[in-house]
C-alpha cells in the first residue's frame, strides 16, 4: 500500500512541477533565454488568488482564473519591458538573464514590502476532504490539481500540434530568421509564448497555493525543483519536461518514503548531475532541434 | 535557431539556481550614523534579525517589540539622560547573513545587540561578537550550543531546547499518557538539537520513538512524509520542528493521512515557541483540532506587565502581539536595565551588568541569569535565562479556539 500511495503522491506533485517547468521550458525553447522571474510570477500570481478570495470573496475555481490572469500579464510585461528592448539592442544572451534576476529579486522585496512575512493561507474548500480508493487516499484538492495539469498538459500539445500559432511557435523555435521570412510575426510569437509560459506559472500558484503557505519565497523553493526537471528533460523540449517532472515528483516521494526526506534534494540533484554526465542534452535527445 | 551547447546550458543553470537561491538576501539600513564606542556614549542596541526570507515572521514581530520597548524608555527619559538608539540588520536567518548583519552593525557602534532569533544564525554571530567584544541577547534561540561555556557574549532570555523539550517529553508522557512518538524536524541547529533532546528524555520516561524524520527547509510537500508516519501504525505524539510555513503544510498533511485528531486519527502534534499564535487559522479546517504546544506569552495574562503591554502594543501596530514580539521587548527592556546597573554604556560593563540582573519582570515571565541548576538541563551556564514561568502549554479545540492547560 504505502508504495502505491507514494508513487501517486509521487505523480501528483510531479504534475505540479510539470506545469511550472513547461513554463520555462517553452520561454527557452523559442526564445533560448531563461527567465530567473518565473518563481516571482508563481509568488504573485498565488498572492492575487488570496486576495481574490480573502478582499473580494471570490470563489477558488475563480481565484485560479484570477491567478492565471496575473501570470499571463506578468509575462506581458516582461516581455515588453526586458526582452522585448535588450532583443531590440541585438545584446549579448547576459544581459537578458541577468535582468530577470533583478526582477525576481524585486518583486520578491516587493511582496515583502507589501504583503508582509508573515506566512498567507490560500483558502480551499477542497482541502479537508480526502478521497478514498481501497487504501489509497487522495485529498479532492490534490485531485483537482492532478486533474487541471493533466488538462492544461494536454491542451498544450494540442495547441502545439494542431493549431496555426502552435505550429508557428515550434517554426519559431527552430529557426525564427527563417519563420520570420515565411511570414510569421515572430514577435507576435514572442509574445503569445510569454503569455502562455506566464500563465501556466499562474496556474501553478493558483493549484498549489491551497497546498501551501503563501510567502513571498514561496516560488525559489519549488523554481530550482523546476529548473532541474528542465535540464533532465532537454532544455526546452516540451515531451521531456512531462516526463522529467513526473519523475522527479516520484523519486522525491520515494526517498521521502523510504529513506529521508532531507535526502530528496541531493537524489534530484543526483539525477541531474548523472543525466548531464551521459545524456547532456537531455532525456528526450533525438529531438533537440525541433523542441517544442 | 541554434541552440547553446550542454556546458554553457550547466553552466546557466548552476548560476542560476545559485542566484535564485541567493534572492532573498536583502538588507535595512541603519537608522544611526557610525559612531565611537565609550562608556558615556548613548546606548546603541544593534538589532540582528531575520527581515526577509523564511523566518522574516520572526524578525518583523521581534522589531515591534524592540521598536515599543525603545519608544517607552525614550518617553520616559531614555537611560542616564540620553536616547536609546536602535540599527536593525537582517540576517536572513542564515548564518553567514547573521555574521555580515553583527558586523555591520558593530561598525555601526553599537554597544549591545539583540538576536538572532534563528539558531543557526546566532551560532553564525556568535564569532564575531566574541572577536569584537560585544554582547547578545537573543530572544528566540533554543539550541543548547548558543550558551555552552565559553560562550561568553551570549545570553538567552527565553529556555534553552532542553528545557523545553525535557518539559515537552515530560508533559507527553505523563499528562497525555504517550508511548510511542514520531519527531518530524527541518535540519538546522534548532531542528536537530530539539529532536534528539525530545528523543532523550522521551525514552528516559519509557516511551518509544518510532521515526526521527528531518528536512530541509526547501521542502513544501509533506504528503509522503505524512504516508510514511502512517504506515508506523499505532502513534501517540508527533512533536513537530519547523517555521510556520512547513508546519502548516505538515499538520495539513498528516490530517488528510488520517493520523492526527484534526484527520479522524488518535495521534497529537505536540510544539514548541517556534509557531505563532494565529498559526491554526493557516490550516484546513480542524486539522490543528488537538495540537499541544508550549507558548510563552498569553495574551489573557492578567499580571500588570502582560496587560500594560498588550494595550500598548495593540494601540501602536493595532494587532495582538505574539511570544515573538514579547520575548523581543523584554530583551530590550532587560539591555536598558543593565545599562543603568552599570551606569554605562562600555560593551564590557553592559555585559558584565546582565550577570547581575535577578528576578527581572518582563511580559514573558521573569528573567535570572545565573548559574543554572535546572536538573534537566545538562550544561549549567550563566548566560541562560534560568526561570521556567514562561512555559504554558495551549491546545487547540475544534473550530481553531485555542484551550489554555493547566499543567
Amino acid at each position: 500500500m504505502t508504495l502505491l500511495q507514494l508513487v501517486l503522491n509521487g505523480l501528483v506533485q510531479g504534475s505540479l512541477y510539470v506545469i511550472v517547468a513547461l513554463g520555462l521550458t517553452l520561454i527557452f525553447g523559442v526564445l533560448v533565454k531563461i527567465n530567473f522571474a518565473h518563481a516571482e510570477f508563481l509568488m504573485l500570481a498565488a498572492f492575487a488568488g488570496v486576495v481574490s478570495i480573502d478582499t473580494f470573496n471570490l470563489s477558488y475555481g475563480v481565484s485560479v482564473l484570477v491567478a492565471t490572469l496575473v501570470g499571463a500579464s506578468l509575462g506581458v510585461a516582461i516581455e515588453f519591458g526586458i526582452f522585448r528592448p535588450l532583443r531590440k539592442r541585438r545584446t549579448d544572451e547576459l544581459r537578458p538573464l541577468v535582468a530577470t534576476v533583478g526582477v525576481s529579486i524585486l518583486l520578491q522585496n516587493l511582496a515583502l514590502l507589501y504583503f508582509g512575512p508573515n506566512p498567507r493561507q490560500y483558502q480551499s474548500p477542497y482541502m479537508q476532504k480526502t478521497i478514498e480508493l481501497g487504501e489509497l487516499y487522495l485529498s479532492y484538492q490534490r485531485a483537482i490539481v492532478f486533474v487541471v495539469a493533466v488538462a492544461a498538459i494536454c491542451a498544450l500539445f494540442v495547441f502545439l500540434r494542431r493549431t496555426a500559432p502552435g505550429r508557428a511557435m515550434r517554426a519559431v523555435s527552430q529557426d525564427s530568421d527563417a519563420a520570420s521570412l515565411m511570414g510569421i510575426n515572430v514577435s507576435r510569437i514572442v509574445l503569445m509564448t510569454f503569455v502562455i509560459g506566464s500563465a501556466l506559472a499562474g496556474l501553478g500558484g493558483g493549484l498549489l497555493g491551497p497546498m501551501l503557505v503563501i510567502e513571498p519565497t514561496v516560488g525559489a523553493n519549488i523554481i530550482v525543483l523546476s529548473f532541474a526537471i528542465v535540464v533532465i528533460g532537454g532544455f526546452g523540449n516540451v515531451n521531456g519536461t512531462v516526463i522529467a517532472g513526473l519523475l522527479v515528483g516520484i523519486i522525491e516521494s520515494l526517498v521521502t518514503g523510504y529513506l529521508e526526506a532531507g535526502l530528496s534534494s541531493l537524489a534530484i540533484f543526483g539525477v541531474l548531475l548523472l543525466t548531464l554526465a551521459v545524456r547532456p542534452t537531455g532525456l528526450i535527445a533525438e529531438r533537440v532541434e525541433q523542441n517544442v | 535557431m541554434r541552440k547553446p551547447r550542454s556546458k554553457t546550458l550547466a553552466a546557466v543553470v548552476a548560476g542560476g539556481l545559485m542566484l535564485t537561491g541567493c534572492a532573498g538576501t536583502t538588507s535595512s539600513g541603519s537608522d544611526d550614523a557610525a559612531g565611537e564606542r565609550d562608556s558615556s556614549a548613548p546606548l546603541h542596541i544593534g538589532a540582528v534579525l531575520p527581515l526577509s526570507g523564511d523566518g522574516a515572521y520572526f524578525g518583523v514581530a521581534g522589531r515591534k517589540g524592540i521598536e515599543l520597548a525603545v519608544e517607552q524608555a525614550n518617553a520616559a527619559g531614555g537611560v542616564n539622560g540620553k536616547d536609546i538608539r536602535v540599527t536593525f540588520s537582517d540576517s536572513v536567518c542564515e548564518p553567514s547573513g547573521a555574521k555580515q548583519a553583527a558586523e555591520k552593525v558593530i561598525s555601526d557602534g553599537v554597544n549591545a545587540i539583540i538576536g538572532d532569533e534563528c539558531s543557526s544564525a546566532t551560532l553564525g554571530l556568535m564569532p564575531v561578537l566574541e572577536q569584537e567584544g560585544v554582547a547578545t541577547i537573543t530572544p528566540g534561540s533554543s539550541a543548547l550550543a548558543i550558551t555552552d561555556p565559553g560562550n561568553d557574549w551570549t545570553f538567552r532570555i527565553m529556555p534553552n531546547e532542553v528545557m523545553q523539550g525535557a518539559d515537552l517529553a515530560e508533559k507527553a508522557a505523563d499528562e497525555l499518557g504517550a508511548k510511542t512518538a514520531v519527531i518530524l524536524h527541518e535540519n538546522t541547529d534548532a531542528g536537530i538539537g530539539n529532536a534528539e533532546v525530545f528523543q532523550t528524555f522521551f525514552e528516559e520516561s519509557g516511551g518509544e520513538v518510532l521515526d526521527v524524520i528531518g528536512f530541509d527547509r526547501e521542502v513544501q510537500d509533506f504528503t509522503s512524509v505524512a504516508t510514511r508516519v502512517a504506515a508506523l501504525g499505532d502513534v501517540d505524539v508527533i512533536p513537530t520542528y519547523t517555521l510556520e510555513g512547513q508546519g502548516v503544510n505538515i499538520t495539513n498533511a498528516l490530517a488528510q493521512a488520517n493520523v492526527t485528531k484534526g484527520g479522524g486519527g488518535e495521534a497529537i502534534q505536540l510544539g514548541t515557541i517556534w509557531l505563532p499564535l494565529g498559526f491554526e487559522d493557516k490550516v484546513a479546517e480542524n486539522a490543528a483540532e488537538g495540537y499541544v504546544r508550549i507558548v510563552q506569552f498569553d495574551p489573557n495574562d492578567p499580571n500588570d506587565a502582560a496587560t500594560s503591554f498588550l494595550a500598548d502594543f495593540q494601540q501602536k501596530y493595532d494587532e495582538i502581539p505574539n511570544h515573538i514580539s514579547a520575548h523581543a521587548f523584554d530583551a530590550a527592556n532587560v539591555w536598558i536595565e543593565a545599562a543603568e546597573k552599570a551606569d554605562s554604556t562600555d560593551p564590557t560593563a553592559l555585559r558584565d551588568a546582565l550577570l547581575e540582573i535577578e528576578g527581572f519582570t518582563g511580559v514573558t515571565g521573569t528573567v535570572t541569569f545565573e548559574e543554572n541548576d535546572v536538573e534537566t538541563c545538562s550544561c549549567p551556564n550563566e548566560r541562560q535565562n534560568i526561570e521556567l514561568d514562561t512555559i504554558h502549554y495551549i491546545e487547540t479545540q475544534p473550530g481553531g479556539d485555542l484551550n489554555s492547560l493547566a499543567w
